[in-house]
């Protein structure tokens, strides 16, 4: 098996260690919008529902349909209901599987014994095999994805330690690669927390959708369940009627809306009073709650007092948790 | 509910007169059924709640340093309280005793202001308010007093004040003194560019070198911020930026003017009066009061030669600045 390898042989990320010599605990992740997933990328997708699962799936295959680059899907849906594909997204399906530049390979024939069994060998021949001929074909890239949620949670589910390996081969296959990039896709309510956890700690990019908007002052970004929006660096009247737009969006048939400021650096008081007005609107049993206040910005809320603000709750503290990847 | 409010100073010249004009105004509010605030120092307490004697336990006692720890934030504390009392249709009763003597003229100047505004800010809320001043304050305090009272309590009546001069007047006479000039070779900064995102790098960056304290920093970030989009929105170029700490009358603080060339339409307000949470519209209120509240103190002068905004934040005592 080729993969097209930047490495003679397999890069073992290397254990984090601190001064003492201990392996630290906590693991690094790159973390990346959709559009930014490149060859060499073992990346991870935990989503909430299929509306999350869409708007990072659907332009990860359709990017690659568009750009020369071949689109290996696992899957036993029929590919006119893939995220991303059929008419609805204007796709041709056959066009593309004709072509060879899209190949939907059903779980049988790409990771099951004849039993029916998972066989995670099989998973990474499978692939190995379609990157190799991607790069015969011409490709400049390869996509995968799969997901894993059956292997989980359905009756027959697997092994854990099965599927840690599985993901262990694929990773160790594509890191290195400068061809393949891969979107391992799980249900978060598909296994108990501890399980998501280690799943998640075989890869090392954490996707997630393309920011809403980003100027490199002001990055807005969909989050889901709770629904909300994540809002990164400085918001001031220069962007007010950005983030308004996409606060509305996000508010629109929604129940209670989330916050994300962990990473906001600087909020006006326009944008304060922004928050208030909109809040004002919401049913008084579904207040705008903010999540993860940076001190310096929660200090000046509380300067001003959250009590001036009414509709707005504060929401979660700011801790640096474990749950980076899995909601 | 009677919704007049009234506002009145007792001047008073040792316990007897104090006790003369405060016991009345107490007793009634608990007769009534008056929320009754006293806020005051822990001595005044102990000589109200002897003289008042079982009506003491109706009677809320607060400490007067903790309750006037802010101008704007005191004002609109107590104002809320006031509405709050009045939503549950009863009427808020404070007897209320200013701390002049620790304070530094910048700030005596601002509780006087407060004085006066309080007048505009609690119409309609029913509120009864009264200030003794003793005859050993500051002869100015006290002449201040009869400019921001309406009413002037004599035992237990209360007089029209003669002296009573319109709130937005007095603000007026109070800004007539110039602000002092800044410190030479102090630094000026042209803001010519919409986007502030690097304003707040530059000012970040110069208050690092200061005393100020990280929560300041981010505090003097948001007031800048809203004083310079104000500016941008609604004055006139050249908008210029200034900081410097000094030190007057022993009190170090760290400083930040935005000048600009225009000139503020008259009965702007200048964030003095808190908006009201029920109020409709606040919008444009909202901001300058805030930065009040984030700021110690916070001067505007506005005229025919362009107009300045001075936010003041202060230091730690034991900094060394300018001046000081």
């Amino acid at each position: 098996m080729r993969w097209a390898s930047k490495f003679p042989a397999a890069a073992y990320a290397e254990p984090i260690t601190d001064l003492d010599g201990q392996a630290m605990e906590k693991p690094w992740f790159a973390k990346r919008p959709v559009s930014g997933v490149r060859p060499g990328d073992h990346g991870w997708l935990a989503y909430s529902g299929s509306e999350e699962r869409d708007r990072v799936i659907g332009p990860f295959v359709q990017e690659g349909l568009q750009t020369n680059e071949k689109v290996v899907y696992v899957t036993d849906a029929p590919p006119e209901r893939l995220p991303g594909l059929g008419t609805r997204h204007h796709i041709n399906v056959d066009a593309y599987r004709r072509a060879g530049q899209l190949r939907v390979i059903s779980r049988q024939d790409a990771c099951l014994d004849r039993y029916g069994g998972f066989e995670p060998a099989r998973m990474v021949d499978t692939l190995g095999r379609e990157v190799d001929k991607a790069f015969d074909q011409g490709f400049r890239a390869v996509r995968i994805t799969t997901d894993y949620s059956w292997l989980l949670n359905e009756p027959r589910r697997s092994d854990l330690g099965q599927v840690l390996g599985c993901e262990h081969r694929v990773g160790d296959a594509v890191s290195p690669s400068t061809m393949a990039m891969a979107i391992c896709q799980i249900d978060r309510h598909a296994c108990p927390r501890d399980e998501l956890i280690a799943l998640r700690d075989t890869h090392e990019v954490l996707v997630e959708v393309n920011p809403e908007f980003d100027d490199g002052i002001l990055k807005i970004v969909r989050t889901f369940e709770p629904d909300g929006l994540r809002v990164e660096g400085e918001l001031d009247a220069a962007r007010h009627a950005v983030f308004a737009e996409k606060l509305t969006q996000v508010s629109k048939d929604r129940g209670r809306v989330h916050l994300d400021f962990s990473r906001l650096a600087f909020i006006d008081l326009g944008g304060l009073h922004l928050l208030a007005r909109h809040a004002t609107v919401l049913p008084a049993s579904e207040p705008l709650v903010l999540d993860h206040l940076a001190p310096d910005v929660e200090s000046v809320i509380e300067m001003v007092g959250w009590h001036r603000l009414p509709g707005l709750t504060r929401g979660t503290e700011r801790v640096l948790s474990d749950s980076e990847g899995i909601g | 509910m009677n919704d007049s409010f009234t506002h009145r100073v007792l001047p008073y010249d040792g316990m007897d007169q104090l006790l003369d004009g405060a016991l009345p105004f107490l007793h009634d509010g608990v007769d009534a059924g008056d929320r009754v605030l006293a806020v005051c120092g822990t001595a005044r307490e102990t000589l109200l709640r002897d003289a008042l004697g079982p009506a003491a336990s109706a009677v809320e006692f607060t400490d007067a340093t903790a309750w006037y720890a802010h101008p704007s934030r005191t004002l609109a504390d107590c104002l809320s309280d006031a509405d709050d009392t009045a939503w549950q249709g009863r009427r808020l009763r404070v007897l209320g005793d200013p701390v002049w003597a620790s304070r530094s003229p910048l700030e005596v100047a601002e509780w006087q202001r407060v004085e006066a505004v309080l007048n505009v800010a609690f119409r309609g809320t029913g509120a009864s308010l009264l200030c003794p001043y003793a005859a050993t304050l500051p002869a100015g305090v006290v002449a201040a007093a009869r400019k921001t009272h309406p009413e002037t309590v004599r035992g237990a009546r209360a007089l029209a004040n003669p002296g009573f001069v319109d709130p937005w007047v007095f603000c007026e006479q109070c800004d007539r003194e110039p602000l002092p000039a800044p410190p030479p070779g102090t630094d000026t900064f042209k803001i010519d560019r919409p986007d502030l995102f690097w304003l707040r790098a530059y000012v970040s960056e110069f208050a690092r070198q200061t005393p100020l304290p990280e929560d300041g920093v981010q505090r003097l970030l948001v007031a800048v911020t809203e004083i310079v989009t104000n500016a941008l929105r609604h004055g006139e170029p050249p908008i210029v930026l200034r900081m410097w700490t000094d030190a007057p009358d022993g009190r170090p603080g760290f400083v930040c003017e935005v000048s600009d060339g225009g000139r503020w339409p008259a009965g702007s307000g200048y964030g003095l009066i808190p908006p009201r949470p029920r109020a409709a519209d606040s919008g444009g209120r909202f901001g300058l009061w805030a930065v009040r509240l984030l700021c110690s103190v916070v001067q505007i002068r506005t005229g025919d030669h362009g107009s300045v905004v001075r936010l003041r934040l202060d230091l730690p005592f034991s900094a060394e600045v300018n001046g000081a």
